[in-house]
This record gives C-alpha cells, structure tokens and sequence, in this order.
C-alpha cells in the first residue's frame, strides 16, 4: 500500500480510536481519527485514497447518517462500519448502501486489515477510472457542437453517407469533421473511439 | 255464685258464700291454667294435680293422687328433693327458691324436661300443703339453646375468618382457630394438624387450651395411624361421649384422670382432598350445634388453609417473575450494555495484535509497548467497572430495605439508561428536587421500577419520527409529603389499553412478558407507596410512583 492513502476512523471511544489508530499504523497505514459525524463532515476530505472505519452507533449523527450523507454530497468513500452487536437489519441496510464490510467488535485485527485494503484499492481504482473520465470528457468538450453530433451517430453505428444525408451537408464534409474530431479525441480507431464515449456516458448518465 | 238462701243472709252466710265464691274462683284459675298445679302433703304424696298435669307430664291427674312428687322428678333429683324436703320440715330452711327455679321433670313416657317451677306452702290444721305450679320451658329453653349455638357458630366462623384475614404466617393463623374453638365451644384443647406434601404424614400446627405445645407425640402423626390419622384417611369426623369406653381413644388412663367427656375430631377437607384434621377434647358433653359449628369450623378453616397456600404459592411466582421480567429488562438492556463491554474490549484486542505485529516484525519499541500495555490495563479495568455495576441488577436477593435518596437511584439508573437514551435521540431532562427526605426501599427493587418506567418511555417514543424525543424525570415531596417520582414521555401515549396496562401479562409491545408494570406496582405498593399512569400532555404519558418518607428522615 502507498503512503500516499488515508484511513479515517469514526468512534466515540478514545481508546478504541487510539487502538485502532495504533493497529492500522503497523502496517503502515496513515489514520486520521474523528470522535464525531460532524467533525468529519465538517472537513475537506484530501484528494488520495482514502476509506472511512465508522461506528454505526455514534452519539448525534450515526454511521448511517454518514454514509447517508456522503451520498448525497455524492461523496464516493468506502465505508467499513463497526458494531458493538450484531444488528442484522441495520448491517443489511449498511451493505445495500454499498459497506465494504461490518465487523462485530471486539473483531479479528485480519479482517479489519483486510477490509481497509480492500477498500483502499478499490477507492484507488475508482480515482484512476475518474480521472481517465475526466480527461475524455475534457476532450470530447473541446470538440465543435457538429463534431460532437458525428461522433454521436458514427458510434451508433451509421455510415458517413447516412449521416450526411441525415444533416444534410455533402458526405465529403462529414469526413473532414470526423478525421478532426478522432484526432481531438486521441482515438486510434473508431472501436477505440465508441469505448472513450461509453466511458463518458455512464456516470454521466447515472449522475443525472 | 249468688248465696244459697234468700231471705236473710247472716254473717256465717256471707261469709262462706264469699269462701265459696273464692274456692270457685280458685278451682277456675287451677283447672284452666296453662301450667300444671299440684299439690302435695308433708309426706310428699300428691293430694292434687290439675287438668294441665296430664298435658305437661301425661298423667292423668287422679292416677297421681296420693302417688310421691317424686314420681314427676328424674332419678337424680329424688335424692336431691327428699333430703331438701325433709330438712325445710325440720328446720325451715329453704333448699331452693321457691320462686322461677328451673329444674328437670319427668314424664310419664320416660323423657326429662327443663320446668321453672314456683310454688307456695299453707297451713290447715297443724298440716302443711304445698302447691307448686310447674311450667314445661322446652321450647323457651330450645329457642335459648338455639340462639346460643347460633351465636357460638358465628364467633366461631367470625374469629377463624378473622385469621385468614391477617397477614400472618399459616402456623400463627391456625393458633388463632383453635384458641377460638376451645374459647367458644368450651373445648380442654384443640388441635390442627396440616397434611404433609406427600400426604403421609399430619404435622401438628396448633394446639390452644390445655396444651399448647407443638412439639410432643402428637405432633407428627402418619397418616391412617391412632384416630387422628384414621380421620384423615377415612374422611370421616369421629365423634364420641363416652372418651372412657371409646375403642379409638388410647390414652384412657389420662383422659380420666383429666375427667375427659368428649372427644370430636373432623377431617379438614377441600373438594375430595384431606388436607388436616382439627380435633378436640372436652369435659361436657358433645351437644348437636357443638358438632354442627365445629363441622362449620372445619370447613372454614380447610377453606382458609387452602387460599392461604395459593396465595403463598401464588407470592412465590410473583417473586420468581419479578426476577425473570428483571432478567427481560436485563435482555433489552443487554444490547447497550454489550456494546459498554465491548469498547474496552475491543481496544484491548487492537493494542494486544498490534503489538504482537510489531513484535514479529521485529519493530516494538519499549516505549510502543509501554504505552499499549498501560492502555490494556485501562480498559481492563474499565471492563471490570461496567461489570461490577451490572451485577447490582441480576442478585437475586430478598427486598433489602434501607434509608435510600431517591435521586441517587435515579441517577444511577440514568446513568445505565445512557445509552438506550442517545440511541434512540431521547433527550433528557432532569427534574430532581435537592436535599430530598429519605426513604426506607430496597435500592435494587427501586432501580428495577425505575429502568422499567424509562424503558417504557424510550419504547413508546420509537414510532415518534416527526417530534423530538423527550424523557423528563422528576423527583420531589408531594401534597402529602410522600416522595414522588415521576417518568414523563412524549410517545404514543397510553392509548386504548389504558386500564388494562397494569394487569398482569398485558402488552402493546411485540416482545415483552406485560409483567413489568404490574410487577413495578407491586414492587412499589411493598414499599406503601403507589404506582399509577395518566397522560401526558400534549403527548405521551407520565408514570409516577410515590414512596412514604422514612422516619426520622432529616426534613
């Protein structure tokens, strides 16, 4: 794991913070610990990888109403929830809200470990995939209202003739805007240019 | 009545026609008399007896003239009247009054009766006649006897219900019954022996009169053996008047010498089950409404014996459910109290395998270590105290009654309570009177009350999403002076099973025995306080008990 990702532990009890802190920093992890929801709202969460260990039964706001929360604010941390008990419904809910994992405590330092590095790894991969998106969508942005309505249609599957019959401008044009927009777009190929639109379509798709 | 001769009465004329008028008049009154009139010479023999002597003694009046007066008497009184006769004679002193004495007569078929009998002497040539008039009192003496009997009954049943209704042990109960008996119905002693469990043996209870002792032979007799296991196994009262020739009775030589009469012993039962036997000895005779009332008696008290048992069975069980509803809230609070557990525990593990990491690892520093195992000894330490303070709760121990602050309780109930409180977003608001007068509890059955209102509380507020949470808890001296304790919520509010939220295994709640708060009220009624529910306003319910202040309580 690389220096560079970020734990923060919600709970609490001073001891159990430390503890954990203590725990997660043997393997070299770095940890950030809150004794409240709020305090860890209230922060600028760092832009690395980064996964949260929370306490479903906090006083004021509880672990769900973190996660809850961080939803909405369409902040995509994995979340790994701690219990004093074993609370099935409440631990079904926390899953089905997308939990990577809920440990009874006192739980198995292993599966906690395990957990954190799950969750690390994919908030890693969900970052690079993020910034790959990003980068396309940049691109694509770049392109001309025209371009863009090409490249739509090309990836839809029609032929240059169709799509120039279908705005009404000489087929020899359609060409040129299409040459342009694959060299905008750094696409190889028009296979390679429909994944690139897949990539910005869905969560754009989802987010709306 | 008019003289016999017209023309010229003289006064020898008058005077024996007024003689004759009076002797007229005399024979009228004796001859239409309800009473029998007799008379009798000096030697005793009956010169004369009225038309009424043969209703009264069936005689024929004229068959008794010359016959002795103590022909009309019973064996046992001739001795009596002859001697007394003879001396008034010789000497003029009387033996017995003359006027309204009750005495035995005798009629002619053989059958003894209670007369009153008043009776006069005159003189006639140097002779003396005397005349008595002897009224047959049976049904006057019947209706005395009856009303007598009846009265006896009744105190009888009036002091044996009296027992049953004091708040005594059964052993104390049953003294009072046979002191009872031997107070009203004359009895030397009295006894009551109670079935053992496995029916067979009969342990003596109570002995009142003569013998009060509980401890002789008498007092474990087994079943089917002398006569007062014989009367259990029969179910059968046994009765004699005759102790002395009694086949049952095996201690003659002592019932004679004590000059026994009477012994009656009746089983004690309940249905077809004998559950004792209550037995007596007398020096009178049994009569009829003797047995009648002990037969009553008997009843009353297998009666009693057997509602005192279900009560006390009946305690029992309410004591062992007060347990197992402290045990339910136990298991409701065993959520929060897991997690209480759980935090030191929890952090103790953590310190403990990330220092063994390090130490395979090679990387442990001393003063890593040192500061891991402080942090471990904290926790331990932490855990211990949560347990110690739980333990309170699951003794199961007597009622422990001391002087208690009521708000010492409170708090430490608050202070478990903790947990269900913020979980549920219940705010809480104390409302504890300072400096209040002491009260004589059990602090652990207090603290059982206590966590059971505020449960409650917390449960009734779960469905309430739009409003916020709120629990007050109130302690302070009431119009009375008694201390009140109140526990107010906002929930649902009492709803619909109002007056039936006390009773015994009621409930609104999906799990739950529905004995928390009838066990609170009894709980609280142990202590002579009072435990009731009103609701609250604009929502929800308050929950007060009231305890009397200790005396002697700084005020």
């Amino acid at each position: 794991m690389t220096t560079a990702s970020i734990v923060f532990v919600v709970d609490d009890d001073p001891s159990v913070r430390s503890s954990i802190k203590f725990l997660l920093s043997t393997v070299g992890l770095q940890v950030e610990s809150f004794e409240s929801a709020d305090t860890l709202l209230h922060k600028k969460l760092p832009d690395v990888p980064s996964c949260l260990v929370l306490d479903v039964r906090l006083r004021g706001l509880s672990g769900i109403d973190i996660q809850r929360t961080l939803a909405a604010r369409n902040i995509q941390i994995p979340i790994i929830f701690l219990t004093g008990h074993a609370d099935i419904p409440m631990s079904v809910r926390a899953m089905k809200a997308g939990a990577i994992e809920f440990l009874t405590k006192p739980f198995r330092d292993q599966d906690l470990l395990d957990a954190v590095r799950v969750a690390l790894e994919q908030d890693r991969a969900r970052r690079e995939k993020e910034v790959e998106v990003t980068d396309l969508q940049r691109r694509f942005d770049s392109l001309t209202a025209r371009e863009q309505q090409v490249i739509a249609m090309l990836v839809s599957g029609m032929l240059n003739k169709q799509i120039a019959s279908e705005l009404g401008t000489a087929e020899s044009t359609v060409k040129v805007q299409r040459s342009r927009a694959m060299e905008k777009m750094q696409a190889q190929s028009l296979v390679d240019l429909a994944k690139m639109i897949e990539k910005i379509k869905g969560p754009s798709e989802k987010a709306s | 009545m008019t003289s016999e001769r017209q023309p010229a009465q003289t006064d020898r004329e008058r005077e024996e026609s007024a003689l004759r008028y009076s002797e007229e008049n005399y024979r009228l009154v004796v001859e239409t008399a309800p009473d029998a009139v007799i008379s009798i010479d000096e030697r005793g023999a009956i010169l004369f007896a009225n038309p009424a002597t043969a209703r009264i003694f069936g005689h024929d009046p004229t068959e008794l003239i010359g016959k002795p007066l103590t022909t009309l008497m019973p064996e046992f009184l001739r001795k009596l009247h002859e001697k007394g006769f003879s001396r008034y004679l010789a000497t003029g002193q009387r033996h017995i009054n003359w006027q309204g004495t009750e005495l035995t007569a005798l009629r002619k078929n053989g059958q003894e009766f209670p007369v009153e009998i008043s009776f006069g002497e005159l003189s006639r040539d140097r002779h003396k006649v005397f005349t008595g008039f002897i009224r047959d009192i049976s049904e006057r003496k019947q209706t005395e006897e009856m009303r007598a009997a009846h009265a006896r009954q009744i105190a009888v049943r009036a002091d044996v219900s009296m027992a049953f209704g004091k708040d005594e042990g059964l052993k104390a109960i049953l003294g009072e019954c046979s002191e009872a008996i031997v107070r009203h119905l004359d009895a030397a002693f009295a006894r009551i022996w109670t079935l053992s469990d496995d029916r067979k043996m009969l342990e003596l209870q109570a002995s009142a009169g003569m013998y009060t002792h509980l401890d002789g032979p008498h007092s474990h007799i087994p079943m089917g053996e002398f006569k007062i296991g014989m009367i259990a196994q029969e179910r059968k009262p046994h009765l004699t008047n005759d102790v002395l020739n009694d086949p049952r009775i095996s201690n003659r030589a002592w019932a004679e010498k004590e000059g026994m009469a009477s012994f009656a012993g009746y089983p004690l039962s309940v249905g077809d089950r004998t559950i004792g036997v209550l037995a007596m000895f007398s020096r009178k005779q049994l009569t009829p409404d003797t047995t009648e009332t002990l037969a009553s008696g008997a009843d009353l008290i297998a009666q009693g014996i057997e509602r005192k048992r279900a009560q006390e069975a009946l305690q029992m069980t309410q004591a062992e459910l007060a347990r197992v509803s402290r045990l339910t809230t136990m298991g409701e609070l065993a959520a929060s109290i897991a997690h209480e557990v759980n935090q030191p525990l929890t952090a103790v593990t953590n310190n403990s395998n990330a220092c063994l990491r390090l130490l395979a690892a090679d990387n442990l520093k001393p003063e890593v270590l040192r500061r891991a195992l402080e942090e471990i000894v904290a926790d331990g330490n932490r855990a211990s105290a949560i347990v110690t303070r739980i333990r309170g709760f699951i003794k199961k121990e007597p009622a422990e009654k001391n002087r208690v602050d009521i708000n010492d309780v409170i708090q430490e109930v608050l202070a478990l309570a903790d947990r269900e409180l913020y979980e549920n977003r219940v705010r809480l608001e104390r409302q504890l009177t300072k400096a209040l007068p002491l009260v004589l509890a059990d602090r652990v059955q207090m603290q059982q009350v206590l966590l059971n209102l505020i449960m409650n509380g917390i449960e009734a507020m779960i469905a309430v999403t739009n409003e916020p949470r709120s629990l007050w808890v109130e302690s302070r001296v009431d119009e009375s002076g008694d201390i009140l304790v109140a526990v107010r919520d906002s929930g649902t509010g009492l709803g619909s099973g109002a007056d039936r939220i006390f009773t015994p295994f009621f409930t609104t709640k999906a799990s739950g025995m529905g004995m928390g708060l009838s066990i609170s009220r009894s709980l609280v009624e142990n202590h002579g306080g009072r435990l009731w529910a009103a609701p609250n306003f604009p929502i929800g319910a308050v929950f007060s008990f009231t305890l009397p202040v200790s005396a002697g309580s700084p005020v």
